[in-house]
C-alpha cells in the first residue's frame, strides 16, 4: 500500500524543525552539529519522497551528494570545534564571538 | 623578428667612417681600467683612421649622389641611411681631422687624470654622434645625431662630476638643447605629414609643393633647434657655462664642431630656406643679434675660456647670418676657418691653463710671452685669424659674409657685421695684451710653469713629490699642425666664383635668398677697407687701454677695480638666465609643487575620501548586526526563511 | 604550449610554498628559470596558432582561448617575461620565498591578460593580477598601515567590476565573448546604446588601470610602497593592461564609441602628460618621480590610441614596450640604490657616481631612454606617436605634447645627477658597486632598450591582429567623416 506523500513531508518537517530548534537554542557545538545533521536528513527524506512521487531518479543521486556534503561538513565542523577548544579551553558557542563587528 | 641591419648596397667605406669612432668608444669603455693612458692613443687612432677614410673618399663624395648606405626601415616612410655628399664630407673632415688633433692634445692634457679612459670613451662617442648628425640622409637620423651630440656634450661638460658647477652647467646645456630638439621634432612632423617620408631627398623633391606658411613653420622649427645647439640669442646662456668642461672639450665640441651644427642644419635645408624669404630674414637677424651680443659680452669677461666662448657665440652668429642671407658658401667657409683658428685658440688657452695650475683668470696672468713663446705664437696667429687680419683665414670668410650681407640687400646687417669685427679685434687683443704682456701677476713659481699640475682626481704624485707630466710635444704638435690651416684655409676662395671652394659646392645650395632690396653700390674692396679700418680701431683702443707701458704698470689694482665698475647688465649677461628662471623654471616648479602638495592630496584624493567616508558610514551601520553570536545568526536565518515561506504561502493563497 | 605561459607560472608560484622557507636561493633560481623559460617559449611561439578550449556555452559562449600572434600580445609578453626574470634575479626582500611565489603568480596572471583572446578570460586574469600585488602591499609594505593596499585594491576592483559587468553584458548581447582579435566584420553589430555602455565600462576599467588623470592617485602610493622587483614589473606591464585593452578591445570592437569619447580622452591624456611631468619635477622620493613620469608617458599613449592614426598606434605599441623596459630598469636601479644607501630621497642622496660607476652607467641609460634620448627606445616610440598625431591632424595637441619632452629631460637629469653627481656625501654608507649578478640582471634590459631604439620596425609591424584594429579605425574614421 503506497503511503501518502503528505506523511513523508509532515515527518520531514517535524524532523527539520527539531533540528532548527536545536541549532538556535543549544550552546554546545556538538549538539548544534547533530541538529544540523537532523536538518540534512529531513531534507533527504523530502527529496527521496518527491523522487518516488515523480518516478525520477535524480532525487536519489542528490541524496548521495547531500550525504557526502554532510559528512564533509561534520568533519570540518568537528575540526573547528577541536581548534576552538584548544584555543579557548571551552566550547561555549556564545563565548566564541571573535568575529563580532 | 628581423632585428638585423639590412645592409644592401651599403658603401663599406662610409660605414667604416661612421662606425670606427663608435667601436673605439665601446672598446675604450669596456677595457678602460686596463688601458689607462693607452686609451688616448687608441681613441686618436680610431678617429684618425676615420679621417683617412673620409679623405680617401673625397672624390667619390663630390659627385652628384655621393656615397650611400641604407641602414634600417621602421615602417612606411621611415627609412634610415647614411649619405656622404659635398656638405657632409666637409663636416666629416673637420670632425675627424680637427677631432683627431684634439684627441692627441688631450692625451697630454688629461695625462694625470684618473678617469682618462672614460674621457676618451666620451670623446670618441662624441665623434661618432657628430658623424651620425652630418651623415644621416634623413631628418630623424639627423635628430638622433643631434640628440647624441647633446648627450656627449653633457657628459663632457660634467666630466668632473664632483664639481657642482660642472654638474649644473651640464644639466643646463642638456635641457636647453632638448628644447631645441623639440623644434626639430616639430619640423619632422610637418615634413612627414606633407611628404610621407623623412628622407632629405623626398622632402626637397616635394618642397616646391609646400605652402608658404608650411615652409615657414618647418623653418622656424628647425631654427629653434639650430638656435639651441649653436647658442643663438636667447638660447645662448649654456655656452659660457659649458666652459666648466676640460679645455679640449671646449675646443672640439663647444668651438669647432658641435656648436656649428646649426649652420650645417640650415645649409642642409637650403632648398627649404630658399623658398621662404621671411625665414631667411629671421635667421639672418637672429644671427646678427647673436654676433653683436657675443662680442659685447666678450668685452666684459675675465675668464680666458669665457672670453673665447663669447667669441665663439659671436662667430657662429656670423655663420648663421651668412647662411641666413643666402651666402651659404661664405657661411660654411667661416665654419671651416673658424674650426681651425678657434680650436687653436682654445688649445693655446689650454696650454696656458695647464701651465698655470688650472688658472683661468687673465688678471692673474700677464707677461707670459717670454715664458711660453710657442703658446704666444699660437694665440697670436689664432687672434689674427679671428679678427680677420688680412691674409689670415678668418679675413676671407668673415669679409665674404659681411660683403654678401650687403650684396643680398641687408645694409643694417652689413654695418652690424663690420662693427662686430671691430669689437672682436678689441676684446681679442685685450685678452692677448693682458695675458702675455706686462708682468706676471699670478702666484705659480717660475720653476713650476709649463709642468703639468696635479688636477683634481689625478694619479697621486710620486712619493718624492715629483709630479708626472706628459711630454710637451704631445700638446704642442697638434697646435702647430693647426697653425697651418689657420693661416691658409682662406686661400681656397681666392678667385671668387671660380675658386676651388665655390666649384666644390657647385649648385648644392641652389639659388635664392636674393632679397630684392637695392644694394648699396659699393664694390667689395671698399667694404673690406671699411671693415679693416674698424678692426684697426679696435686694436688701437685695446692697445691704449691694456697694451701700452703706462697701462701695464699697476695693472693688478686697475683690473680689479675695472671688474667692480662693470655695468650690471653686462655682468649678468643681459639677465637672460634670470629671465628664463623667472619665466619658465620657477613657475614650472611652483606648479609641480602645487600639484604634489595641494591638488593630488587635497583635491583629487578628497573626492575619493568622500566616497570612502560614505562607504565607512554604511559599514558602521551594518557592523551592528555582526554580533558574533552563532545562535543569533542561526535565528536570523530562521526568521528569514520564515519570511520567505510566509511570502510564498501568501502568493499561493492569493492565486 | 601558449597556455603553459599562464599555467606554469601560477602553479609553480603556488608550489613554491612547498620549498622550505630557508631555501630562498633555490626558490629564486627556480623562479628565474621559469621566467626566462617563459621568455624562450614565447619567442618560439612567435606567430603560432591560437589555442582554444570550450569553457561555457550558456548564457553565452566563452572559451579558454589564448594566442600570441605577432602583434602587441607577443611583444608585451616578451617584455613581461624578460623584466620579471631580470627583477627576480636581484630580489632581496625579507621572506623572499613567499615574495617570489607572489611574483610568479603575478607573472602568470599578467601573461593571461595579454594572451587571452576571450573577454571573459581577459576579465578573469584582470582581477587575478590584482591579488598578488595586494598581498604584497599588505605583507611587504614599509609602513604599518595598509592604506596603500586598500587604495590600490579598491580603485582597481571598481575598475574590475566595471570590466566584468561590461563583459557579461557584451556576452549576452553578442552571444559570445570569444572576440579579441577576430575580424570585426565577422561580428554582428550591436546597438549603439549597448555599445556605448559596454565600451564605457571597459574604458572606465582601462582608465583606472593606466591610470589616466584624475584617477591616478593610487599609483604614486602603490609604486612607492611596493618592493623594487615587483614595482618594476607592475609599472612595466600591469599599467599597460589598460592601454592594451584600448587597442585590442576598444578600437577593434567599439570604434564608433571610441571616436565619440576621443575628445574627452584627448583632454585627459593631455592633462596627464603635463600634470605628471610637472609633478615629477618636484618629488623628493625617486620612486614617486618615476611614478609621475609614468603618468605623463602613458598620457602620450592615450593620445596615440585616440588619434586613430595607424602610425601613432604602431608607435603606441613601441612605446608600451619601451616604457616597460625603461621603467623596469629605473625601478630596479632605484632598488639597488635604496639597498645601498637605505634611502631613496633625492635630498639625502648624492655623489654615488664616483664609487659606483656601473650603477651610474645603468641608471644613465635607463634615465636617458626615459627622457627620450634619440637613438634609444623611448625616442622611437615618441617620434612615431607624435608623427602619427600630427599627420592625423592634431597639430596643436602635438605641440602641447612636445612640452613634457623638455620637462622630462629636466626631471630625469635631476634624478640622475642628484643621485650620482656632486660631491660625495659623508653621511651615506659606502657600499660596493653593482655585483656581477646585478649587472647581468640589468644588461638584458639595457640591450633591449638599445635594440628597440635602433629598430622598432618589427614591433610596429602590423600583423593580422593589429591590422584588423587598423582597419576598424580607418573604417570608423570614414564613418565619422560621412556623418
Amino acid at each position: 500500500m503506497p503511503v501518502d506523500i503528505a506523511n513523508y513531508i509532515s515527518l520531514s518537517t517535524v524532523i527539520f524543525f527539531i533540528g532548527v530548534i536545536g541549532v538556535v537554542t543549544r550552546r554546545n557545538p556538538l549538539i548544534v552539529l547533530m541538529s544540523i545533521e537532523l536538518m540534512f536528513n529531513a531534507a533527504n527524506l523530502a527529496i527521496v519522497a518527491f523522487s518516488k512521487l515523480w518516478g525520477n531518479n535524480a532525487g536519489h543521486i542528490f541524496v548521495f551528494l547531500v550525504v557526502t556534503v554532510a559528512a564533509a561538513e561534520a568533519a570540518i565542523g568537528l575540526a573547528i570545534v577541536v581548534q576552538v577548544f584548544r584555543r579557548a579551553k571551552h566550547v561555549d558557542l556564545d563565548e566564541v564571538a571573535g568575529l563580532r563587528g | 623578428m628581423n632585428l638585423a641591419f639590412a645592409m644592401t648596397a651599403a658603401s663599406p667605406a662610409l660605414l667604416s667612417i661612421w662606425l670606427l669612432p663608435l667601436v673605439g668608444a665601446i672598446v675604450i669603455w669596456t677595457l678602460g681600467p686596463q688601458l689607462r693612458r693607452n686609451a688616448g692613443y687608441l681613441g686618436s687612432a680610431f678617429v684618425l683612421v676615420s679621417f683617412a677614410l673620409a679623405l680617401a673618399n673625397f672624390g667619390a663624395a663630390g659627385n652628384a649622389t655621393g656615397l650611400r648606405a641604407p641602414l634600417v626601415t621602421w615602417g612606411p616612410g621611415f627609412a634610415f641611411g647614411l649619405q656622404l655628399d659635398a656638405l657632409s664630407l666637409l663636416w666629416t673632415l673637420v670632425i675627424t681631422g680637427v677631432g683627431g688633433l684634439i684627441h692627441i692634445y688631450s692625451i697630454g692634457y688629461m695625462w694625470t687624470d684618473r678617469a682618462i679612459a672614460r674621457f676618451f670613451a666620451y670623446l670618441n662617442f662624441f665623434v661618432f654622434s657628430m658623424l651620425t648628425l652630418v651623415l644621416a640622409d634623413n631628418v630623424v637620423g639627423l635628430l638622433v645625431g643631434w640628440g647624441l651630440v647633446g648627450l656627449a656634450s653633457y657628459f663632457l661638460i660634467g666630466f668632473w662630476f664632483y664639481k657642482p658647477t660642472a654638474v649644473a652647467a651640464a644639466r643646463k646645456a642638456f635641457v636647453i638643447n632638448v628644447f631645441g630638439d623639440i623644434g626639430i621634432m616639430f619640423a619632422i612632423f610637418a615634413c612627414y605629414a606633407a611628404t610621407g617620408s623623412i628622407a632629405f631627398s623626398d622632402i626637397f623633391a616635394k618642397a616646391g609643393t609646400f605652402s608658404e606658411p608650411l615652409v615657414l613653420a618647418i623653418c622656424i622649427g628647425l631654427f629653434i633647434g639650430a638656435m639651441a645647439k649653436s647658442a643663438q640669442v636667447p638660447l645662448h646662456t649654456w655656452l659660457p657655462d659649458a666652459m666648466e668642461g676640460p679645455t679640449p672639450v671646449s675646443a672640439l665640441i663647444h668651438a669647432a664642431t658641435m656648436v656649428t651644427a646649426g649652420v650645417y642644419l640650415i645649409a642642409r635645408f637650403a632648398p627649404l630656406w630658399n623658398l621662404s624669404p621671411t625665414a631667411q630674414e629671421m635667421v639672418a637677424v637672429v644671427g646678427a643679434i647673436t654676433m653683436v651680443t657675443g662680442a659685447i659680452l666678450g668685452m666684459a669677461q675675465w675668464d680666458i675660456k669665457r672670453i673665447l666662448a663669447c667669441s665663439t657665440m659671436s662667430q657662429i652668429g656670423y655663420m648663421i647670418m651668412g647662411v641666413g642671407v643666402g651666402a651659404y658658401q661664405a657661411g660654411v667657409l667661416h665654419f671651416f676657418t673658424h674650426a681651425f683658428f678657434k680650436a687653436q685658440l682654445f688649445l693655446g688657452a689650454g696650454l696656458i691653463i695647464h701651465a698655470l695650475g688650472d688658472e683661468q683668470d687673465v688678471r692673474k696672468m700677464g707677461g707670459l710671452y717670454r715664458k711660453m713663446p710657442f703658446t704666444f705664437a699660437a694665440m697670436l696667429t689664432g687672434t689674427l685669424a679671428i679678427i680677420g687680419f688680412p691674409f689670415f683665414s678668418g679675413f676671407y670668410s668673415k669679409d665674404a659674409i659681411i660683403y654678401e650681407a650687403l650684396e643680398h640687400g641687408h645694409p643694417i646687417l652689413f654695418f652690424a657685421g663690420a662693427l662686430t669685427a671691430g669689437i672682436t679685434a678689441y676684446y681679442m687683443f685685450r685678452m692677448l695684451f693682458v695675458t702675455f704682456f706686462g708682468s706676471y701677476r699670478g702666484d705659480v713659481p717660475d720653476a713650476m710653469l709649463a709642468i703639468a699640475p696635479p688636477v683634481p682626481g689625478a694619479y697621486a704624485a710620486h712619493d718624492d713629490g715629483h709630479v708626472e707630466h706628459a711630454p710637451t710635444w704631445l700638446m704642442q704638435a697638434p697646435v702647430a699642425v693647426l697653425m697651418v690651416p689657420t693661416v691658409i684655409a682662406g686661400y681656397l676662395t681666392i678667385g671668387g666664383e671660380s675658386s676651388p671652394w665655390y666649384r666644390y659646392f657647385g649648385t648644392l645650395f641652389g639659388h635664392g635668398g636674393n632679397v630684392a632690396g637695392v644694394p648699396l653700390a659699393i664694390p667689395e674692396w671698399a667694404s673690406t677697407i671699411f671693415v679693416l679700418v674698424l678692426v684697426t680701431l679696435g686694436i688701437v683702443v685695446a692697445y691704449l687701454r691694456y697694451g701700452n707701458p703706462p697701462a701695464l704698470i699697476g695693472a693688478v689694482d686697475r683690473l680689479r677695480g675695472e671688474a667692480l665698475k662693470m655695468p650690471p647688465v653686462l655682468a649678468h649677461a643681459f639677465y637672460v638666465d634670470a629671465l628664463i628662471a623667472t619665466a619658465i623654471v620657477r613657475p614650472a616648479n611652483a606648479l609641480g609643487g602645487a600639484i604634489s602638495r595641494y591638488v593630488d592630496p587635497h583635491v583629487i584624493d578628497a573626492g575619493v575620501r568622500d566616497v570612502a567616508w560614505v562607504a565607512g558610514m554604511l559599514g558602521a551601520l551594518f557592523r551592528a548586526l555582526q554580533t558574533g553570536l552563532v545562535r543569533a545568526y542561526a535565528l536570523t536565518i530562521v526568521v528569514g526563511a520564515a519570511c520567505f515561506i510566509a511570502y510564498f504561502a501568501y502568493l499561493g493563497t492569493a492565486r | 604550449m601558449i597556455a603553459a605561459l599562464v599555467v606554469v607560472p601560477i602553479l609553480a608560484g603556488l608550489a613554491l610554498y612547498l620549498v622550505p622557507r630557508s631555501a630562498e636561493h633555490l626558490a629564486k633560481w627556480i623562479a628565474v628559470a621559469i621566467a626566462f623559460g617563459a621568455f624562450a617559449l614565447a619567442i618560439s611561439q612567435y606567430g603560432a596558432p591560437d589555442e582554444s578550449l570550450r569553457w561555457l556555452s550558456r548564457p553565452f559562449a566563452a572559451n579558454f582561448h589564448v594566442g600570441l600572434g605577432k602583434g602587441p600580445s607577443f611583444w608585451i609578453v616578451l617584455l613581461l617575461t624578460l623584466s620579471t626574470g631580470c627583477a627576480l634575479m636581484v630580489t632581496r626582500v625579507p621572506r623572499a620565498r613567499d615574495f617570489i611565489a607572489q611574483m610568479l603568480v603575478l607573472l602568470g596572471a599578467m601573461t593571461g591578460v595579454f594572451i587571452a583572446r576571450d573577454l571573459l578570460l581577459f576579465a578573469l586574469f584582470w582581477d587575478l593580477m590584482l591579488i598578488p600585488v595586494f598581498i604584497t602591499l599588505v605583507a611587504w609594505s614599509p609602513t604599518k598601515s595598509n592604506a596603500t593596499a586598500w587604495k590600490y585594491l579598491v580603485y582597481n576592483l571598481v575598475g574590475g567590476l566595471a570590466l566584468l559587468l561590461a563583459t557579461a553584458a557584451y556576452g549576452i548581447v553578442q552571444g559570445t565573448t570569444d572576440v579579441i582579435g577576430v575580424d570585426p566584420k565577422s561580428l554582428a553589430t550591436i546597438s549603439d546604446t549597448w555599445a556605448l555602455w559596454i565600451c564605457l565600462g571597459f574604458g572606465f576599467a582601462f582608465f583606472i588601470k593606466t591610470p589616466v588623470w584624475p584617477l591616478h592617485t593610487w599609483m604614486p602610493d602603490t609604486y612607492a610602497d611596493l618592493p623594487a622587483p615587483m614595482v618594476a614589473i607592475v609599472s612595466a606591464v600591469q599599467s599597460k593592461a589598460g592601454l592594451y585593452g584600448f587597442i585590442v578591445i576598444g578600437l577593434a570592437l567599439f570604434p564608433g564609441v571610441m571616436h565619440a569619447i576621443a575628445p574627452v580622452a584627448f583632454v585627459l591624456g593631455l592633462i596627464a602628460l603635463v600634470y605628471g611631468a610637472l609633478a615629477a619635477l618636484v618629488q623628493d622620493d625617486i620612486k614617486r618621480v618615476v611614478a609621475y613620469s609614468s603618468l605623463s608617458h602613458l598620457g602620450l599613449i592615450i593620445l596615440a590610441i585616440f588619434s586613430f592614426s595607424p602610425i601613432a598606434i604602431g608607435g603606441a605599441v613601441v612605446y608600451i614596450v619601451a616604457h616597460g623596459l625603461f621603467s623596469a630598469g629605473l625601478f630596479m636601479t632605484v632598488g639597488e640604490i635604496e639597498l645601498r644607501e637605505d634611502t631613496r630621497l633625492l635630498s639625502r642622496l648624492g655623489g654615488l657616481g664616483g664609487r659606483n660607476p656601473k650603477l651610474a652607467g645603468g641608471l644613465t641609460i635607463v634615465a636617458l631612454a626615459a627622457l627620450g634620448l634619440p637613438g634609444l627606445c623611448g625616442f622611437a616610440g615618441e617620434i612615431l606617436i607624435l608623427t602619427g598625431l600630427y599627420r592625423a591632424g592634431f597639430v596643436w595637441q602635438t605641440v602641447v605634447a612636445l612640452v613634457p619632452v623638455v620637462i622630462a629631460a629636466a626631471y630625469m637629469l635631476r634624478v640622475f645627477q642628484g643621485v650620482m653627481h656632486g660631491p660625495e656625501h659623508d653621511d651615506l654608507p659606502e657600499r660596493e658597486d653593482l655585483s656581477l649578478l646585478e649587472g647581468l640582471a640589468l644588461a638584458p634590459l639595457v640591450i633591449a632598450i638599445v635594440l628597440l631604439g635602433i629598430n622598432p620596425g618589427p614591433v610596429t609591424h602590423l600583423d593580422t591582429f593589429t591590422r584588423s584594429v587598423a582597419a576598424a579605425s580607418a573604417q570608423s574614421t570614414l564613418a565619422i567623416l560621412k556623418k
